[in-house]
């Protein structure tokens, strides 16, 4: 009896020990990371699928950058003084850091529905000793209007309806990643939702789907230890 | 014979000082400051460096404050620059520097500079940058005109976050273009503008 306790230790030895090396092995082969993008404007609907100007960092590389003088998708948006800049740095010793930014000038949302002079999106996400995280400091919005009314400074995720159109966030911030390996962010600072009204059998409103977004202004940035 | 054995003494020891003045590195020779020395930024020494990141400025003034966003009184950058080998010729690096203000709008574009090459780099040892500084630059390109030009920037990471705290200054004499803080009171140091968005950070194993 006590050599079949024995030998069933043993096998159960046997089965854990390899799963403990595998985790401590994909644990120890864990390296900083650090992604950045960022883009001026972007429309996507099941006709339109367009994002410029767009720049992402490549992997191993600390640096990248697109522009556009001016952008058009007649019916969604026009904008003009499109910069992009993506930066970043995967320091296993030294900690990590990555900054995105999204410049857009003059820029005017469905035929004037939203219009602003100045989109400035910024995410940055840092890894060091004693911290690990990511901000939108710097973002900000000019002369902006939405339906008419002028909108200054807006708080994170500022809701505005835009009755027969959908809705549309400001300043818009998800943040991601688990605060104590990683940390990212992304900033969208102007984020038209598309939405149409779905129809119950009696062809009354029973609710909205989403059918597309445009996207003015956007910069991700993101760490891991 | 005398005279000869002392003329051979005394001239042994002037030889090897000059032998020795010619093989010490001329920093200058590498590291052109242009224009006036400044208040802080002074003293440089060559060691392996790497500082990175980007964001945004507000100039003028350069202070922490964020500039009304209407009145486009702003630039954002990205920067980076690398020297492995402390010889303060980096091996990479690359600026790129968009102003937004309006009387930098040039051919119906804000000022876009874009670097073509990065010559040196040094450590500012003389800062109170907390966590590291560098003097470096090279030649970049106008974008609005196709006009190249030299250039330095002034890096200062002050720890973090980035913002009130890290700082950036850039000068293209050939253009009249500068975006300097040259006052005193003014964190982290001077000539370094207060980063109001964004982050630098100096890899001190690099050092």
């Amino acid at each position: 009896m006590r050599i079949d306790t024995f030998r069933s230790t043993v096998r159960g030895l046997a089965l854990l020990l390899p799963m403990t090396w595998l985790a401590s092995s994909a644990q120890s082969q864990m390296h900083a990371a650090s992604t950045a993008q960022a883009y001026g404007i972007s429309v996507s609907t099941p006709t339109v699928s367009q994002k410029s100007p767009f720049a992402v960092l490549p992997v191993g590389e600390a640096m990248a950058t697109d522009q556009g003088q001016s952008v058009s998708v007649p019916g969604f948006v026009t904008a003009q003084d499109l910069f992009t800049i993506v930066t970043g740095d995967a320091d296993d010793v030294d900690g990590s850091n990555a900054v995105s930014t999204a410049t857009v000038g003059i820029v005017n949302l469905l035929n004037g529905l939203i219009t602003a002079d100045g989109v400035v999106a910024v995410a940055s996400s840092t890894v060091g000793d004693n911290a690990v995280a990511s901000n939108a400091e710097g973002s900000s919005l000019g002369n902006l209007v939405v339906g008419g009314v002028e909108v200054s400074d807006p708080a994170p995720n500022t809701r505005m309806d835009l009755p027969g159109v959908g809705y549309v966030l400001l300043n818009e911030q998800r943040p991601s990643g688990d605060g104590v390996t990683t940390s990212g962010l992304t900033v969208n600072m102007i984020h038209v939702v598309l939405q149409e009204p779905r129809l119950g059998l009696l062809g009354q409103v029973i609710g909205y789907q989403t059918v597309g977004n445009i996207i003015v202004g956007s910069a991700t940035s993101s760490v891991t230890r | 014979m005398v005279r000869v054995r002392s003329l051979a003494l005394l001239a042994a020891p002037i030889g090897v000082a000059l032998v020795v003045w010619s093989c010490d590195p001329q920093r200058s020779a590498v590291a052109p400051m242009i224009g006036t020395p400044l208040a802080h930024f002074n003293v440089f020494q060559c060691t392996p460096l790497k500082i990175t990141g980007g964001g945004r400025i507000d100039y003028p003034p350069g202070t922490a404050d964020k500039n009304p966003p209407a009145s486009h009184e702003y630039e954002t950058f990205g920067a980076h620059v690398m020297d492995d080998n402390g010889d303060c010729s980096p091996e990479k690096g690359q600026l790129e520097w968009v102003d937004h203000r309006p009387e930098w709008n040039i051919n119906g574009s804000p000022l876009n500079l874009h670097s073509i090459t990065i010559t040196f780099a040094e450590e500012a040892t003389d800062t109170d940058c907390s966590d590291g500084a560098a003097h470096w630059g090279g030649t970049l390109e106008v974008k609005n005109t196709g006009e190249e030009a030299a250039f330095e920037v002034f890096d200062c990471d002050n720890g973090e976050p980035g913002v009130g705290h890290d700082g950036f200054a850039i000068r293209v004499p050939a253009i009249g273009y500068e975006v300097m803080c040259p006052d005193p009171e003014l964190p982290p140091a001077e000539p370094a503008c207060t980063l109001t968005g964004g982050n630098r950070q100096f890899h001190p194993t690099h050092r």
